[in-house]
């Protein structure tokens, strides 16, 4: 039988706040000794309280309005009741009856638009590693700022639900309320799959795959989903509703044997943290601080950066903001070397960290317009701008050093030319190209450019010998 | 509103407590008359009145994003475990 897949994504974001989301400590735990970013607010010592951040609820508005989402002007928080290891207090923070963020929605490549239910503020636990007799807690982690974004069930595809999530995490870095680094789970993905046949107004029972981190694995999870369930009901068999996990490494999701009962958080209103109260000028002003989305820069950069190349740097979201500092007129030149000399680097990826600026950018695309560059050599000194060696000394000075400067004077360039028609070894390739052979003006531009030292600017010496064996 | 003895061994669970016979007794008994007390509640009319969530008038309590030095450290709040290993807090096997 055909069935039509219904999915639903939650996705939990960690804000790049320099605190955490209730105590004054550091928020980066990355390459961090276990239990160095704590304090006795995390630890849920007794008589400690909460304190809210401020610039928390600020990322929060940028990420409502980054998935055009309406802002609500009252929101609180809630505790959220379990006893487990990773949470000291015996519950979560979070907002369960009230959230900061309203409705909106995201349209996916396909057209195919993905309703927000809303998303929340909430506290993150912490790590656990566990070992054959006994675990180990590490509360680095906990309180965390989160933002947990619940959409509608709107997906129907694997690819739609890869593209849902890879929209949601350039909106979240776009917007830079998040490092947005997968590999460390700043953003991870819940995934409910359910599936019904095809034309039937009800909708199946799902299941629930926990805790992806990264797009491939939601698309691959999807797809398995889909079939596993489309088996058991051709065989006649249920669905369970139940939470499953996911394996990377045998591309199949397992049930996880959970206490499903046990679920009964005893929702409260958490009593230590005052409502938030927004005025509408205060959500105006802090909504303005959105910075350019993808949309914008695809608007933006229409008709300048080639579809395909502009869709491959709309991943990295420093490149497109560096794009948008430099002059329109160099932004085609400066996109192509992005796609096709930075990105195919190996190191690119540290490069991406530390951008030259915008200026030294400029320049480079200055002197290659003026042709003082070829093309090869503004290649050259565009990788040594990221060089840490080279970096800060501007392009025209990494250029000059590496003798890279085209020699564009006429007259010097003639003079060139003339000693190299004036060598014996040329002649007969002057006499093959009188008589008709015009490809060894080739071997003639080649024995100039050796002769510059490899300074001289191709086409006007092929311009120059032109004229003279004409 | 009757409090029967598995919500008391459920409310347990929850918690991670393990009460003893009399102690089930017990708490059951104290559950009752608290719910009985607040139950007086269910005498009034309460439809037009907005839900308390809170019982001072603050709003908006909010500090800055700035990271402080913390009056404990990490090794004076790893003591106060009941047992720790590499520098994490060691607990029975959860999973």
């Amino acid at each position: 039988m055909k069935y039509i897949p219904t999915i639903g994504i939650e996705c939990h974001v960690q804000l790049c706040t320099k605190t955490k989301l209730f105590s004054e400590v550091d928020n980066d735990a990355r390459g961090k000794e276990p239990n160095s970013c704590v304090s006795p607010v995390d630890y849920a010592l007794p008589g400690m309280l909460p304190r809210l951040n401020g610039e928390a609820i600020r990322l929060a508005i940028l990420a409502g309005r980054a998935m055009n989402c309406k802002i609500n002007a009252s929101s609180r928080f809630d505790r959220k009741h379990y006893f487990y290891p990773d949470s000291p207090k015996g519950f979560q923070i979070t907002q369960f009856y009230h959230p900061i963020i309203g409705e909106g929605y995201v349209d996916l490549p396909s057209g195919n638009r993905v309703r927000i239910e809303h998303a929340h503020l909430e506290g993150d636990a912490g790590k656990l590693t566990h070992f054959d007799t006994y675990s180990l807690v590490d509360l680095n982690r906990v309180d965390t700022p989160l933002i947990e974004i619940v959409s509608m069930p709107d997906i129907h595809s694997a690819k739609d639900a890869h593209d849902y999530c890879k929209a949601l995490w350039r909106l979240m870095c776009f917007a830079g309320v998040t490092n947005g680094d997968l590999y460390n789970g700043n953003m991870r993905f819940d995934v409910n799959v359910s599936i019904a046949p095809e034309g039937s107004d009800k909708l199946g029972t799902r299941a629930e795959v926990k805790n992806l981190n990264s797009f491939r694995s939601v698309e691959r999870a999807v797809e398995y989903e889909i079939k596993r369930q489309s088996k058991l009901l051709d065989a006649g068999e249920k669905v369970v509703q139940e939470t499953r996990g996911w394996s990377d490494a045998t591309g199949e999701t397992t049930g996880q044997r959970s206490k499903e009962e046990a679920k009964d958080y005893r929702y409260m209103p958490e009593p230590d943290i005052p409502p938030i109260n927004l005025t509408q000028e205060f959500i105006d002003a802090e909504s303005a601080k959105l910075p350019l989305m993808p949309k914008d820069y695809r608007e933006k950069f229409a008709g300048i950066i080639a579809d395909d190349t502009l869709e491959v740097l709309l991943d990295y979201p420093s490149l497109m903001g560096k794009l948008g500092e430099v002059d329109t007129r160099y932004v085609k030149n400066l996109s192509n070397l992005f796609a096709s000399v930075l990105l195919a680097e190996e190191k690119s990826a540290e490069y991406l960290n530390d951008l030259p600026t915008a200026m030294e950018l400029s320049e480079l695309c200055e002197m290659n317009d003026k042709k003082e560059l070829s093309s090869t050599a503004t290649k050259e000194v565009f990788l040594r701008l990221f060089d840490p060696q080279m970096k800060g000394r501007g392009a025209k000075n990494i250029a000059k050093e590496l003798g890279l400067i085209q020699e564009n004077d006429l007259g010097a360039l003639e003079a060139i030319v003339d000693t190299v028609l004036a060598k014996p070894e040329t002649k007969k390739a002057q006499e093959d190209y009188r008589n008709g052979e015009m490809k060894v003006i080739g071997f003639l531009v080649g024995q100039v450019m050796k002769e510059s030292h490899g300074k001289a600017n191709p086409s006007a010496v092929q311009e120059i010998l032109k004229k003279k064996l004409a | 509103m009757e409090i029967k003895r598995e919500d008391i061994l459920h409310l347990a669970n929850l918690s991670n407590f393990s009460l003893s016979e009399a102690e089930i007794e017990k708490l059951g008994g104290d559950l009752q008359d608290i719910i009985k007390y607040i139950s007086q509640l269910d005498e009034l009319n309460t439809d037009s009145v907005e839900p308390t969530y809170q019982v001072f008038e603050m709003e908006n309590v909010w500090r800055d994003d700035e990271i402080l030095v913390q009056d404990a450290n990490r090794e004076e709040l790893l003591a106060l475990t009941k047992e720790e290993k590499d520098n994490q807090i060691k607990v029975p096997k959860v999973l």
